[in-house]
């Protein structure tokens, strides 16, 4: 029996181990300066030592990713019980959903910086003059970040969520329904319980994605300060290549956080009495 | 399970362990005919910036059909950013691999100096071009490349001058020094901004105005040292500062790159814009992304100007290939279509009295830009680039003095 | 449904369609316009030059490219996760929290901080370009597949298989006839989640595969770089969608036919029942 499991998962388990033991190991070591491009090795921890910037960059991400998360969950459970009943716009509802998430986060920061911005789309057709119009782009609070990160992740939630509820949700209400359960009650007690591992499970994802990913951040936020992975990438690409160990150092911690967070999530998801 | 895992630790291990295989490149001892010949039949990929659809045509319709006549096939590998072409070519490094799949990069002066930093490219083989005899050996812009010596490195292919633009519908009477510009700017809050340093756009803008606040480019060393930088920069941050408020967005945050600074300026939400590479704006008028009236600004004391090459990595395995696409680049035929506004319009990097008397008529005939100004106009007291070691010292100057201190 | 229910469900919905369609209006404006200036509500000219334009940008390899490596990722990264999840729910892993917790984490890493450090990995030990593409998409993907097959597999009532064995179908006919048709939303949302990682991603294709193949995302990435690209960059993103788009719309038309040929029940919630397809006639329940 325990032969067979190990077998299934061998295929992946291996092929993670691999990819995610060369490249987190080998950023480590850049981090600490054992690997580095230019001169000879010397082990230096001068990423890792706190700085005001890095401070103010992991404040930003936890931020902007739990703000689009929860956004992405609500809008994302409301769109998956929708499409897994029935009535009218369902179809295009789909349609929309299905649209949305095969968007790159690159082309959908672009697109929503067209839509938000100053001299946006939203401005132009609300008759709202640039200057008058609020900075949702590159502003002090970065609206246009989380709107962007909250709208593709809660078109995957949706589909991961009706997915997981397509095939047994319209029975288990319908059986509800007919013993007489109100709709809040039919809500409370049989779609939100049938929904939350998957829903949990696909805001998790959501949550730990939005953390390191930084197109978003990089098109759509201010200048200063910057989210975690913004940071990394501005270090990483700089002309010093002397900078490169502190740009893994910021990914490393970046990991650190994202994998904390997906542990807990994982934590959460097993006191849920569905998964096992 | 713990056998797996530990198996793998060992692999990363040993294969990222060793420190990268430093050591250049042989210098390149081949006669150019033997060269060509062992070019003929190499594929040669150029990594290039594909931003520009009218160098994207250029070198997909003009330049490879070109090579392939002499042999060699030319594709083309699009990248958002020179630097990616750069992190393939350092990886392929550490890996001590000579079989690498980036032939010849389009390098400006920061990325060529990064490259040199972790002796990534080939060296000693741009001299040994023939037609390099139509350069003058004597131009700065072209023996050094921000401060760095080219050293044979890479071969040039456009100068370019730092620009800035302006919508001459909004601004009737315009500057004329950047002093002027700093003055209308502070008379005209909210309609300028420059793009964030790191930004290369921005960048130039910051060591422009180091040489205004410093009084003029002579005052300025080319070469970097800690002494002058404390010296001369607690004033352009004090500029820059003071100048904050009177910005777009009241300086607190600026344009991620100059996309978005272009953009801003398309809108009609700035009255000026800036960039380094002008012969883009051709095309943007035309196809009416920036308005009709946008002209170009030229500064009495000048602006900076840099060239920007072909550079061939040490890690290249048909750099035969790369060295003749190079040279062929170089040619005065290449550089008189390419100079054409209709086809690119970049600035040509051969001496004209080096030149053929009916090379030098086919430049004369060139059509003029109804945007931008001749190169001879434009580069007039151009302003020598400092040295590649002052940019992330200005730029990481100021996120820290600047940007910070005005939140 | 009563009426102010009703009422509020259709607002719900509308307000749904345009959260969804808000983000994607500029792409299709900006894609049909020949003629954008300044800061009018909409483009002066319409027209089809940019889609043309992008014909010439090379668009239809970079389509067959993305293509290919969307296909192949799928290929492999689905059943991987599948098998994974279903070993986990079997519950016989002698270390499952650490199996889901290892399948989970590819999502916590920064992609170019793995691929810097992976790409001279993979190079020093001269694994070829494109194997070693696929294997880090593979692996960028198995988190995707794996939770959604665990989020299929808790729906999945192991009884079926159980009864049919009984019954005396072989295994093959229990995986064709039981496994995946109950478990068909689940897989094809996996193999859709695993194509599209492999349809957009760009630093692996461009960094791991050397630039050997130039997909759609770097087409995008390296056209959005340049000012003035947003009709060519929105033209480039419609045919990056359409696709997917389609293909999802296919296999939802799929799984809809699927679903509404299954028998009614009365009482008991239950799954449609494919085993009794199998080896009883029907009605025998």
């Amino acid at each position: 029996m325990d032969r067979r499991g190990a077998v299934l998962v061998a295929p992946a388990v291996v092929a993670v181990l691999f990819v995610l033991g060369a490249g987190l190991g080998s950023a480590v070591l850049q981090s600490v300066g054992l690997i580095p491009l230019v001169g000879d090795p010397a082990l230096q921890f001068t990423g890792y030592v706190g700085e005001r910037e890095v401070l103010a960059a992991v404040g930003l991400s936890l931020l902007i990713a739990s703000a689009s998360t929860s956004v992405a969950a609500l809008v994302g459970l409301s769109t998956a019980l929708l499409l897994v009943g029935s009535g009218r716009g369902r179809r295009m509802l789909a349609a929309l959903v299905t649209a949305s998430i095969p968007v790159p986060h690159l082309v959908g920061a672009a697109s929503v910086g067209l839509l938000l911005s100053d001299s946006g789309l939203m401005s132009r057709w609300l008759g709202v003059p640039a200057q008058a119009w609020p900075s949702l782009v590159a502003g002090a609070w970065p609206t246009a970040v989380i709107f962007e990160y909250a709208w593709k992740e809660s078109a995957f939630v949706a589909l991961v969520v009706s997915a997981s509820l397509a095939s047994r949700l319209p029975d288990y209400q319908e059986t509800a329904a007919l013993l007489g359960a109100r709709p809040w009650a039919r809500f409370r007690h049989v779609a939100l319980p049938l929904a939350t591992p998957a829903l949990l499970a696909a805001s998790a994802i959501a949550f730990v994605y939005t953390l390191g990913s930084y197109e978003v951040a990089w098109l759509l936020g201010a200048a200063y300060p910057e989210p975690l992975p913004v940071l990394s990438y501005r270090l990483f690409t700089s002309t010093d290549l002397t900078a490169r160990p502190d740009a893994m150092a910021v990914a490393v911690m970046t990991t650190v956080i994202a994998g904390s967070v997906a542990l807990t999530a994982l934590a959460l998801l097993r006191r849920t009495a569905a998964w096992r | 399970m713990r056998r797996v895992a530990s198996l793998t630790a060992g692999i990363v291990l040993v294969s990222a362990c060793a420190a990268p295989i430093s050591g250049s490149s042989e210098e390149t001892s081949d006669s150019w005919p033997e060269i060509r010949s062992k070019a003929r039949g190499q594929t040669v990929s150029l990594w290039m910036w594909g931003g520009d659809p009218q160098g994207n045509a250029y070198v997909d319709d003009v330049l490879a059909p070109a090579a392939r006549q002499a042999g060699v096939t030319l594709r083309r590998v699009p990248v958002a950013d020179t630097k990616e072409a750069l992190n393939r070519v350092l990886a392929e490094k550490q890996a001590g691999r000579s079989d690498g799949e980036v032939d010849l990069v389009w390098v400006n002066g920061d990325n060529f100096a990064t490259g040199v930093q972790a002796d990534a490219w080939r060296c000693g083989w741009s001299s040994a071009l023939p037609n390099m005899r139509f350069t003058d050996p004597d131009d700065p812009l072209l023996t050094e490349d921000f401060g760095m010596q080219v050293d044979g490195c890479e071969s040039p292919w456009h100068k370019a001058q730092f620009t800035l633009v302006y919508d001459s519908a909004r601004i009737t009477d315009p500057p004329g020094t950047m002093s002027e510009v700093l003055d209308w700017i502070e008379a005209n809050p909210g309609r300028f901004t420059y793009p964030a340093p790191p930004d290369f756009t921005g960048s130039v803008f910051v060591r422009q105005l180091l040489y205004t606040v410093s009084g003029g480019h002579e005052n300025v060393p080319a070469t970097f040292d800690q002494e002058t930088f404390d010296e001369l920069t607690p004033a352009l941050w004090q500029r820059l500062r003071d100048l904050a408020p009177s910005l777009w967005r009241n300086g607190r945050t600026y344009p991620r790159d100059s996309v978005a600074l272009d953009r801003l300026f398309a809108e009609g939400q700035l009255d000026m814009t800036m960039t380094y590479g002008p012969a883009t704006l051709t095309e943007l008028v035309e196809e009416g992304t920036f308005p009709p009236s946008t002209r170009v600004l030229p500064l009495e004391e000048g602006t900076v100007g840099n060239a920007s090459f072909l550079a061939i990595p040490a890690t290249s395995a048909d750099h035969a290939g790369a060295m003749l696409v190079a040279n062929l680049a170089l040619s005065p035929t290449q550089q008189r279509i390419k100079a054409d506004p209709r086809v690119w319009g970049q600035f040509t990097v051969l001496d004209e009295s080096r030149l053929s008397g009916r090379d030098k008529a086919d430049f004369d005939r060139l059509p003029d830009s109804p945007v931008v100004p001749s190169y001879t106009v434009l580069a007039r007291h151009a302003n020598p680039e400092l040295a590649s070691a002052w940019v992330p010292a200005l730029d990481e100057g100021w996120r820290r003095d600047v940007l910070a201190e005005v939140q | 449904m009563t009426t102010p229910l009703r009422t509020v469900r259709r607002t719900l919905v509308l307000l749904l369609l345009v959260w969804f369609a808000l983000p994607l209006a500029p792409l299709v404006l900006w894609a049909s316009s020949d003629t954008w200036r300044g800061a009018s509500p909409l483009p002066q000219e319409w027209g089809v030059q940019a889609f043309t334009a992008s014909l010439g940008d090379g668009v239809t390899s970079a389509l067959l490219g993305s293509l290919a490596i969307g296909v192949v990722v799928a290929a492999l990264a689905t059943p991987a996760g599948a098998m994974a999840a279903r070993a986990l729910r079997l519950g016989t892993l002698k270390r499952p929290r650490l199996v889901a917790s290892l399948l989970l984490a590819p999502v916590a890493l920064p992609p170019f901080a793995v691929v810097m450090g992976l790409d001279v990995v993979l190079l020093r030990l001269h694994v070829p370009a494109a194997l070693g593409v696929v294997l880090v998409l593979t692996v960028a993907a198995l988190p995707y597949t794996t939770y959604l097959m665990r989020a299929a597999y808790v729906a999945y009532d192991f009884d079926y298989e159980d009864e049919a064995r009984t019954l005396g179908a072989s295994d093959l006919a229990i995986w064709w006839r039981v496994r995946l048709p109950l478990l068909a939303p689940g897989i094809a949302g996996a193999t859709f989640l695993a194509f599209l990682v492999g349809w957009s991603d760009y630093i692996v294709t461009l960094l791991v595969g050397g630039g050997r193949l130039v997909t759609l995302p770097i087409l995008i990435a390296s056209t959005a770089s340049g000012t003035g690209s947003e009709p060519r960059v929105a033209a480039l993103s419609i045919a990056a969608l359409a696709p997917p788009t389609v293909a999802l719309a296919l296999a939802a038309l799929l799984r809809h036919r699927l679903l509404s040929a299954r028998p009614h029940t009365t009482g008991k919630p239950k799954a449609p029942s494919p085993v009794h397809a199998v080896t009883l006639p029907r009605g025998a329940t």
